[in-house]
């Protein structure tokens, strides 16, 4: 009880029939807690939206106007970092935001965080920059290499630059999915620590004896997991949002290359 | 030396990277408020640029973060 | 299961010694796990995160999920909030425009009777102006006619009085031409002349008029 580990445990809840891709080898379909979780995250968006969207008006209701705010809040980012193309992305960046906002905020609430699997984080990651370098091939073909040769730098500089420019482009998908896993995965550790101290110090204090110095230790830690969950909602916001502003300007680079606006 | 402790070592050694992030996120912070109380009214506008700075530095803790686990789960 | 409550006693067993020590004292003791890699052993090696053969599933979920999710957003609630948000726009705008409108309307309206109201005020203005100079005509007049009554009639009390004095005085000089004549007598014994009287009587009236 005491792993901090054991919350991230994958569990099968029903065992679907597997299922073989030529070329990659069987993947077990089976319906895990991790699915259950990302499905969860998904329903809930959709309820939220088809609720607050359900009639709408002029002068929006209270579910109305959150839902208004979400997307005003994500279409002025995709429009202030992009521009006017931004709007061409916009549902996916929001999508994306919504998801990842649904399952860092419901692995508070559940037992099970999605985001905290890096194969989860690692997929939203490469899905981002897959359509980056797609977008970016279709847009600017060949001349995708000025990416790396940034306008008016000497030919001597280009030579450090170029290679750090280049290794940085390849790490962004490592980074974009490690931020968010570490993020979640080091703040349910941390919670999940202190949650135990609260119990082992507990059961010091029952044997009695110097054992009862244990029950400030326990209110100490009872302390910190309430601090550490509030500060667990900041950063499942501000993850999802880093996540989209991220790939904003992923894309503003390859949307608006060499023309910065 | 027992090769477990060798790695509990490792582990702790590879986290004090963070030390780094953590020293680089404060300094994004500093700046930024030092540039919002001269100027507040263009504090509004540095938001995102503030979270994107910080998100970029704190990644960099992450990965030290992430290599202490791998090490010590490893 | 069972490696994980062992792994759980051998971690307390090894990290706490307070707690070792309170078990002890209390006889808890639970067998202790064989050593920590044989516990570790137990969870498959390594964070649950890196169990590959999770990965593949949550991938291909994920992937399913995410793109049913895309196409909800994408064709459904982002159009009909974009239409929520234009409407309003443009609502504020129409609703903007037409207080302009209205504005100028009043302002005009304002700018009107600003107008009237100058118009009305000289025209008070003119009239107090009228009724004040008849006024003042009329009651030059009237005073001119009281002055002239007034004056006739002082005219004719001076003229009474004058009258009355001019009586009294000649009554006052036979009286004095009298009292003058008996004094004189009683003094000197002999009636003066009534012509030395008049005389004296004439330098001193007219001694006494300069």
């Amino acid at each position: 009880m005491a792993d901090p580990m054991h919350q991230f445990e994958v569990q099968k809840i029903v065992d679907l029939p597997d299922f073989s891709i030529p070329g990659v080898g069987v993947i077990d379909m089976a319906f895990t807690n991790s699915t259950l979780a990302m499905t969860l995250a998904a329903g809930a968006i959709v309820a939220f939206m088809a609720v607050s969207t359900a009639k709408v008006s002029v002068v929006p209701g209270r579910l109305q106007a959150m839902g208004e705010g979400a997307f005003s809040y994500i279409d002025n980012l995709t429009t202030s970092i992009i521009g006017h193309e931004g709007r061409k992305f916009f549902p996916f960046i929001f999508t994306l935001f919504l998801f990842i906002l649904a399952m860092n905020i419901l692995g508070l609430f559940l037992v099970f965080t999605a985001t905290s699997q890096l194969a989860v984080t690692a997929t939203l990651a490469i899905m981002t920059i897959l359509l980056v370098l797609i977008v970016g091939f279709a847009r600017n073909g060949a001349s995708m290499y000025k990416l790396f040769v940034p306008a008016g730098v000497p030919w001597y500089m280009l030579l450090l630059v170029t290679p750090i420019e280049f290794i940085s482009f390849l790490l962004r998908p490592a980074t974009l999915a490690l931020r968010l896993f570490g993020n979640m995965l080091g703040g349910h550790v941390a919670l999940k620590v202190f949650a135990g101290f609260i119990i082992s110090l507990g059961g010091l204090a029952a044997g009695g004896g110097l054992g009862l110095l244990g029950i400030p230790g326990a209110a100490v830690s009872l302390g910190g997991v309430v601090a550490l969950t509030a500060l667990e909602f900041l950063v499942a916001f501000l993850q999802a949002f880093v996540f989209a502003v991220l790939t904003c300007v992923y894309l503003n680079d390859v949307v608006n290359l060499g023309h910065h606006h | 030396m027992e090769a477990e402790a060798a790695k509990y070592i490792g582990a702790g050694l590879a986290t004090l990277g963070m030390i780094g992030a953590a020293v680089g996120v404060g300094n994004i912070f500093a700046g930024f408020l030092q540039g919002a109380t001269r100027n507040p009214s263009a504090a509004g506008s540095q938001f995102t640029n503030l979270i994107l700075g910080a998100a970029l530095t704190e990644a960099l803790g992450i990965l030290a973060f992430v290599l202490g686990l791998l090490i010590l789960f490893s | 299961m069972a490696a994980q409550t062992t792994h759980n006693a051998g971690d307390a067993h090894d990290g706490n010694p307070v707690a070792e020590a309170a078990e002890a004292v209390h006889g808890h003791e639970v067998p202790a796990g064989t050593t920590e890699v044989a516990a570790h052993g137990g969870e498959g090696g390594g964070l649950p995160q890196f169990r590959m053969e999770y990965w593949g599933g949550q991938i291909i979920w994920l992937l399913i999920i995410f793109a049913v999710l895309y196409a909800l957003l994408a064709k459904v609630f982002v159009p009909r909030l974009r239409k929520i948000q234009d409407t309003r726009a443009q609502t504020i705008a129409e609703a903007v425009e037409q207080a302009r409108t209205v504005q100028a309307e009043a302002d005009a309206q304002a700018k009107a009777a600003q107008a009237e109201l100058e118009d009305a005020r000289a025209q008070a203005r003119r009239l107090a102006a009228d009724a004040k100079a008849k006024a003042q005509a009329e009651m030059a007049a009237s005073q001119a006619a009281e002055d002239q009554r007034l004056n006739a009639e002082l005219e004719q009390a001076e003229a009474r009085i004058r009258g009355l004095r001019d009586q009294a005085m000649s009554n006052v000089r036979g009286i004095a031409a009298d009292t003058a004549e008996a004094m004189v007598a009683k003094l000197t014994g002999q009636a003066p002349s009534r012509a030395d009287i008049d005389a004296a009587l004439a330098g001193r009236t007219t001694e006494g008029a300069a």
